[in-house]
């Protein structure tokens, strides 16, 4: 028999596994669960304290919450905007200098790739920030085109700073002018340092980036600022609970990149996933256009609603019927929302549910209770959403509260 | 004025759609870069003011069906020599000839192999005969049904079905194997392997071992195989295209070279040529291979999956042509005037094939070169005068790279390896020569427009075949952006001078734009 012994050269090789993001030196510290979880390659928090504090927290004092993992490219050239319109649905050629927008992109069969923010420096330079890996897409995208695409992703650091306070935090941090950004506007602070008034919570908020080499510098000019705001550290699940109310859809949970999808059918249209106006059909051609003009006379297969549904047990994954008979869809998103205090759920209906069938639905939750599954059927009423609604979001100047 | 159809490029499938779409009345307008008809057919000056076939040589695929819908008879289509006979030429000497399925050595001995030459050539014919149905109109869908599903509906359609159980077995059997496997199981290799492999992969950046090469040599069977020399050279025949054409009420301009095309509100409306001129029509069909239609266009128009398939898809020519002006008639001992004239072929074995074809491959000149040579004006003696020559060789393995580049050198070389490999069967072949023409792959891209200079506009291999030719989704001639087709060898079913990509194309056309016409 062979032994087979690894040996130094073995071991060497490259690096494997998660890495860790460039503000873990400073934030690691405050894990008192140490309850991490993957994303992007990255070690992210699921949680630092319990769900319930970071929770408040957001709606209360304000956060911050680490997007170091999330793609970032930059395209710069001649073409740059001809690029990124032949890219996303919404026309950036409307957009401003030094404003965000929020986009999808979709396949030649119309059906949504990945949703993320546009970053509009000028019309020869943007940033795409995203959840999905774009960099062969784009370039896929940019082939005949006069651009550069950088995948930017592991050299800017970005956290996000959200909650009531947030812009409080950021004034007594030293960055002038925030005073004056509206929601989706971005600033330079500092030379190198990039402030947009964009989040996920549907809240006053802002999101910071900065070279990787300086995020432990950002983090302590703003960890002193936010001493009085009640600034803490959050994880994934918090977060997630306050984009399900701002109304936010997610990759991979209510809906599926159609890059990932392996059965042609799961993909979905910007029209089934309720974002129809961010497909600029007058601006001229863009990937999926055609066929998103047929879907478009075709009608929705699927649409994504918001629930509300009876009772206080979360909705995760339940199905959705009609007479509690037939099955409608079913959901993707739930939670029992502490600051609305309904219980929430975005679904996916199968037309003609959700568009012409709205009455008499019905959610079949299961339930542990105590070492036992209970069924409860309950009654699902469509609710407008965003279910979580504030005028501080919006409001310019901000309030310091 | 607006035409109905503008049609890009007066190659012979340009010409054969614009002949379709005038006889149904539309208004067609042909633009041609070049000077004449024919495009890799065209006739040209081979040197010292003599005009031949400077490109393709010899008519086989132009079937009977064709001839007819296009009245090419009407307008001139003669033929020099018809059916005129392979030789397959042998380094002992003792050539073979191949008509048809007949085999025997030149001075009418019986040939060992000739009965197994018959079977599987007679097989590879009735074989091609399904396909045969295929060819004359857009491949099957695609659409909805998986890979497995359409294999089998392939299957359908080339109705195996029909067949009886040995052959159907058989032709599943070989369908997507080699050449070189299905010929050696049969006979030896030597020049009669080599002859049928040369079917198999001429034009193509294949060889005889590349998978795919049965199918390649069944559509080199389709009708049965026969080869003629039209009158006047490939060219002659491409004059009776364009008189078709003119008179059937198409217009024609030469020296116009297309620039850009014209597209508004998601369709093409026209085309703007090279000297800045506009043309306005309703649809616009090219003659062009995918990706130089797409630039024409702009890859703006069209989905970036499209752009990569399209990026995508394999078109590397291999074939080289050399032509020489003879002061006299060459002679092969061993052959009479009648087998001189026919289509005489340096390929003594599908192994020598397969080791010019790893030349190629790593961007070497032939050492070795496997020929296709005929020398038209022994037939068609008006094309000369003074007793001269046209020796016209198509160069399989020829690089469209070449390591040491193309240069005025290696030019010369290429063809001194030609008259090298003619000489080993006529030792007065040097002498002879007084003017010689090479045109390198490279030289035929810059001729034609065919990427790569590619005999077919796009690899021939059954991945850019049937539903996938020239690419998947737009493998039945209409283009993503409205009104905008493609007409040529890079389309189903392919290259060759057989008019069906053309005559597929107008009909799509016809029927697509009078839908939309109606709607
Ligand atoms: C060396 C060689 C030998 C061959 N020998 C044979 C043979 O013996 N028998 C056989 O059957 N087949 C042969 N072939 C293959 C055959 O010639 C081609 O497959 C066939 O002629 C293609 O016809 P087509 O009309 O599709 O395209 P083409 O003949 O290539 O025509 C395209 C036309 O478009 C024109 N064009 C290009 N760009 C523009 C533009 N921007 N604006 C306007 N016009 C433009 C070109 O000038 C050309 O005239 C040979 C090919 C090669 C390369």
């Amino acid at each position: 028999m062979t032994v087979i012994k690894p040996t130094r050269t073995d071991a060497k090789a490259v690096a494997r596994g998660l890495i860790a993001s460039p503000f873990d030196a400073r934030l690691r510290p405050f894990s008192l669960y140490q309850d991490w979880m993957p994303w992007a390659g990255y070690v992210s928090p699921r949680r630092y304290d319990t769900v319930e504090t970071e929770y408040f927290a957001i709606r209360n004092q304000a956060t911050l919450f680490d997007v170091s993992p999330m793609h970032k490219y930059r395209i710069t050239g001649p073409d740059a905007t001809q690029v990124m319109n032949r890219l996303v649905t919404r026309d950036v050629a409307k957009m401003r200098d030094m404003r965000v927008g929020y986009s999808l992109w979709c396949d030649e069969d119309g059906h949504v790739i990945d949703d993320g923010t546009v970053f509009r420096f000028s019309p020869t330079d943007y940033r795409l920030c995203c959840q999905e890996p774009q960099y062969s897409w784009l370039h896929d995208i940019a082939w005949g085109f006069d651009v550069t695409i950088e995948d930017e992703s592991h050299g800017i650091a970005g956290v996000s700073l959200q909650g009531p306070t947030s812009f409080a935090v950021l004034e007594r941090a030293g960055f002038a002018g925030v005073e004056a950004m509206k929601p989706f506007d971005m600033m330079h602070a500092d030379g190198d340092t990039l402030i947009s008034r964009t989040g996920f919570t549907g809240d006053l908020g802002y999101e910071i980036w900065c070279p990787a080499e300086k995020a432990e510098t950002l983090f302590d000019r703003l960890w002193p600022a936010g001493s009085d705001f009640g600034l803490r550290p959050i994880g994934f699940d918090a977060l997630n609970m306050t984009r399900i109310e701002a109304g936010f859809i997610a990759p991979g949970v209510d809906f599926q990149s159609s890059h990932h999808a392996l059965r042609p059918t799961r993909g979905r249209t910007p029209f089934e996933l309720g974002f129809g106006r961010l497909v600029a059909f007058d601006k001229g051609h863009f990937n999926g256009r055609r066929a998103l003009l047929e879907a478009q006379k075709r009608g929705p297969r699927y649409v994504l609603v918001g629930l509300d549904i009876e009772g206080h047990k979360p909705a995760d994954g339940a199905f959705i019927y009609h007479r509690k008979k037939k099955e409608a869809g079913h959901v993707t998103s739930a939670l029992w929302s502490p600051t609305c205090k309904r219980n929430l759920a975005v679904a996916e209906l199968k037309v003609p549910f959700g568009t012409d069938i709205l009455s008499d639905l019905w959610a079949e939750i299961y339930h542990h209770k105590e070492g036992k599954w209970e069924r409860v059927m309950a009654r699902a009423t469509v609710a407008e959403r965003p279910f979580f609604k504030h005028a501080r979001r919006g409001a310019t100047p901000p309030g310091r509260y | 004025m607006r035409y109905d159809s503008i049609v890009i490029g007066a190659g012979h499938n340009g010409l054969a759609a614009a002949i379709l779409l005038a006889k149904q009345g539309k208004s067609v307008l042909v633009l041609e870069k070049n000077a004449v008809p024919g495009g890799m057919a065209a006739n040209g000056e081979i040197a010292d003011g003599i005009q031949g076939p400077q490109l393709a040589h010899l008519m086989g695929g132009l079937g009977k069906s064709e001839i007819d819908a296009l009245d090419l008879k009407r307008h001139g289509l003669t033929f020099a020599a018809q059916s005129v006979p392979t030789i397959a030429l042998d380094e002992s000497g003792r050539h073979v000839v191949l008509q048809g399925s007949e085999a025997s050595f030149a001075d009418g001995g019986a040939h060992p192999d000739a009965a197994a030459f018959k079977t599987l050539r007679d097989r590879m014919v009735r074989f091609a005969d399904k396909l045969a149905t295929l060819t004359q109109r857009p491949p099957p869908r695609l659409d909805g049904i998986d890979l497995r599903e359409a294999a089998s509906l392939a299957g359908l359609a080339f109705g195996i079905r029909g067949m009886g159980k040995t052959d159907a077995r058989e032709f599943m059997r070989v369908l997507l194997s080699n050449a070189y496997d299905a010929i050696l199981d049969e006979i030896d290799d030597g020049v009669v392997a080599g002859a049928l492999g040369l079917d198999a992969v001429m034009g193509g950046h294949i060889g005889p071992r590349s998978p795919g090469t049965v199918l390649t040599l069944m559509y080199r069977s389709i009708g049965g195989g026969a080869r003629h020399i039209p009158a006047g050279g490939m060219g002659g025949a491409m004059r009776a295209f364009e008189a078709s054409a003119q008179a059937a009420g198409a217009e024609i301009r030469y020296g116009a070279g297309v620039h850009t095309m014209i597209v508004e509100d998601d369709r093409v409306a026209g085309v703007l040529l090279t000297d800045g001129t506009e043309i306005r029509s309703a649809s616009v069909l090219s003659s062009l291979d995918p990706r130089s239609t797409m630039m024409l266009a702009g890859p703006a128009h069209f989905d970036a999956e499209m752009v990569r398939r399209i990026r995508k898809i394999r078109a590397k020519g291999c074939t080289a042509k050399v032509n020489l002006v003879l002061n006299d008639a060459p002679r092969i001992e061993g052959l009479t005037a009648g087998q001189m004239a026919g289509r005489l072929l340096v390929a003594p074995s599908l192994n020598r094939m397969e080791l010019a074809f790893n030349r190629a491959k790593y961007g070497e000149l032939p050492e070795d070169p496997i020929l296709e040579v005929t020398i038209p004006s022994l037939a068609d003696p008006a094309l000369t005068t003074d007793g001269k020559h046209i020796l016209s060789a198509v160069v399989q393995y020829t690089p469209y790279e070449l390591k040491d580049g193309w240069s005025d050198k290696t030019r010369a070389a290429l063809a001194n390896a030609v008259i090298t490999a003619l000489a080993r069967y006529d030792s007065g072949m040097a002498g002879r020569v007084t003017a010689q023409q090479v045109l390198t792959p490279m030289d035929i891209e810059t001729l034609t427009g065919a990427p790569g200079g590619h005999w077919h506009h796009g690899e021939m291999i059954a991945d850019q075949m049937l539903m996938l030719r020239p690419a998947p989704g737009i493998d039945r001639y209409a283009l993503p952006l409205g009104g905008l087709y493609l007409c040529g060898a890079s389309c189903h079913p392919g290259g060759d001078v057989t008019a069906l990509p053309g005559c597929n194309a107008a009909r799509v056309v016809l029927a697509q734009e009078t839908r939309r016409a109606a709607a």
